[in-house]
């Protein structure tokens, strides 16, 4: 019992480093950059179905459809195994890039869509009373506010990308994941294998919680500190008001 | 200075607008009364384009075309010269007090900062939030947000200014700061549409009346005249029940 103990300890402290550099090299980087890429193609997708772009809206729709009908994985497949039938090869990591940022930008651009749908219709009608354009109301006016009700579920997205990179390991991308199924096959030690590595992306998540939680407090319209002060008094006042719950956080 | 001719407005099958006249000159203070579904801010939206009418006649100082034909350029052009104070208030919630005010002169007429932060900072003097410049919307009661909306509506020095029910969404012990300041607008002559169910206040601040009922003006006239010696019998009706319940 007591050698069976050494060995897995030696096991696990042997193989961190291995897993820890692979997340550097490449789970982080693929999160990362199918992330940034699928924000842009969501907010495309979102803001052509706000303006009511004609034709585009449609593609956007069908667009949601097909990405969020299928399996992720089944769309990893299709970028790497089934388009080489057409002649397109890729790469395992740009295939996975590609398709994790088409996927995220499905998802993500209903999150911004209905965050843009959630600010009040009535400042628009406002901002254009008082003279601006739909892209000064746009810029000025809704999509600060969007913003501020987009950030927790698009965070939430990011850190399920953050796993879900994991599936790059079925296309040969040599990601977190293959490494510890590699020394778990090797060692015959799959259950602390996998706890390890489970507990290296808790820790991922874990940061990008804590980083969550500092920008969401940076997005809050500042206000003087006397302002926060009096404020308690209006409170009372605001509970009934209709759209208290988009309004800045609360006065500690 | 503006008026409609014949306007007609439909939603679906719904005809809210039935073949609407409306007029009102400069200087004048007007009140639109009416139970709720009469089409009285209907009307008022229709004015400042936030409806699309269907049908009629659209004047606007030296505009006057059929209200289908205006353009996209032509609305923004009359909105420059318009004020419009809604019910629900609708200040930008993610800009304080001044901010609102400012916005339109900044952005929308490019004027520098610092002369529109002066003319802003009269205006709301004048609706009396000249302590709360740095709040957010949030941060203010129902009537002060509407103070400061009204604030808002003036700082582009409008030639008139629609107010829909600018006192309904209010809890009624703030509705009086409300009404003070549109008093106080009033007599400094500036031109006002307000669509409003404050009998008392219609009397003492409107020169004019309409009352209206399923989508069409059933009378109108002096303020005195119609609420005191009103002629049809939709009017009386509608009286009585106003009156009874402010009573109660």
């Amino acid at each position: 019992m007591n050698d069976r103990f050494i060995r897995i300890v030696k096991i696990l402290v042997e193989s961190f480093p291995k897993l820890l550099v692979q997340c550097l090299k490449i789970t982080i980087p693929l999160t990362v950059l199918s992330f940034f890429f699928g924000l842009i193609l969501a907010l495309i997708l979102a803001l052509v179905q706000i303006a009511n772009i004609k034709g585009l809206k449609q593609f956007a729709r069908f667009y949601v459809w097909i990405f969020r009908g299928t399996p992720l994985m089944l769309q990893l497949f299709i970028i790497f195994y089934g388009l080489p039938s057409f002649g397109i090869y890729f790469k395992g990591f740009p295939a996975a890039v590609i398709a994790f940022s088409l996927n995220l930008a499905a998802y993500n651009s209903e999150i911004i869509r209905s965050a843009i749908q959630a600010v009040p219709i009535g400042q628009t009608e406002a901002g254009y009373m008082i003279g601006l354009n739909y892209f000064q109301v746009m810029v000025r006016i809704v999509l600060p506010q969007a913003a501020r009700i987009a950030f927790p579920p698009l965070f939430s997205s990011l850190i399920g990308m953050t796993k879900d990179t994991s599936l790059a390991s079925s296309i040969t991308v040599i990601e977190m994941m293959s490494v510890a199924k590699r020394i778990a096959a090797v060692y015959y030690e799959p259950f602390w294998m996998y706890m390890e590595t489970g507990f290296i992306y808790l820790m991922i998540c874990t940061i990008l919680t804590k980083l969550q939680a500092d920008f969401e407090k940076s997005l809050e319209w500042k206000q003087p500190d006397e302002v926060k002060v009096a404020m308690q008094t209006v409170e009372e006042d605001n509970r009934n008001h209709k759209f208290r719950w988009l309004g800045p956080g609360k006065v500690k | 200075m503006l008026g409609v001719k014949n306007l007609h407005k439909s939603f679906g099958s719904n005809e809210v607008l039935k073949g609407i006249d409306f007029n009102v000159e400069n200087g004048e203070v007007i009140a639109i009364i009416g139970s709720s579904g009469s089409g009285k801010t209907t009307l008022l939206r229709c004015m400042a384009f936030l409806e699309q009418a269907d049908d009629g006649i659209y004047t606007f100082d030296e505009l006057n075309k059929d209200i289908r034909t205006i353009t996209r350029k032509e609305i923004k052009e009359l909105r420059m010269k318009m004020g419009f104070v809604f019910q629900s208030f609708n200040l930008f919630r993610n800009k304080t007090a001044i901010q609102n005010v400012m916005e339109g002169l900044v952005v929308a007429r490019k004027m520098n900062s610092e002369e529109a932060r002066k003319i802003s900072l009269a205006m709301l003097e004048k609706v009396g939030m000249a302590d709360r410049i740095d709040y957010y919307p949030d941060q203010l009661s129902g009537g002060q947000q509407q103070r400061v909306a009204i604030a808002r509506a003036l700082a582009t020095n409008p030639e008139v200014i629609l107010f829909d029910e600018p006192t309904s969404a209010l809890d009624p012990e703030l509705t009086g700061e409300v009404l003070d300041v549109m008093v106080k607008l009033a007599k400094e002559g500036i031109t006002m549409v307000i669509v409003t169910h404050e009998m008392e206040f219609a009397r003492n601040v409107a020169d004019r009346i309409i009352f209206m009922e399923d989508g069409v003006v059933v009378e109108e006239g002096p303020a005195d005249e119609i609420l005191s010696n009103p002629k049809k019998e939709a009017t009386k009706r509608f009286l009585r029940r106003i009156l009874r319940n402010e009573e109660e």
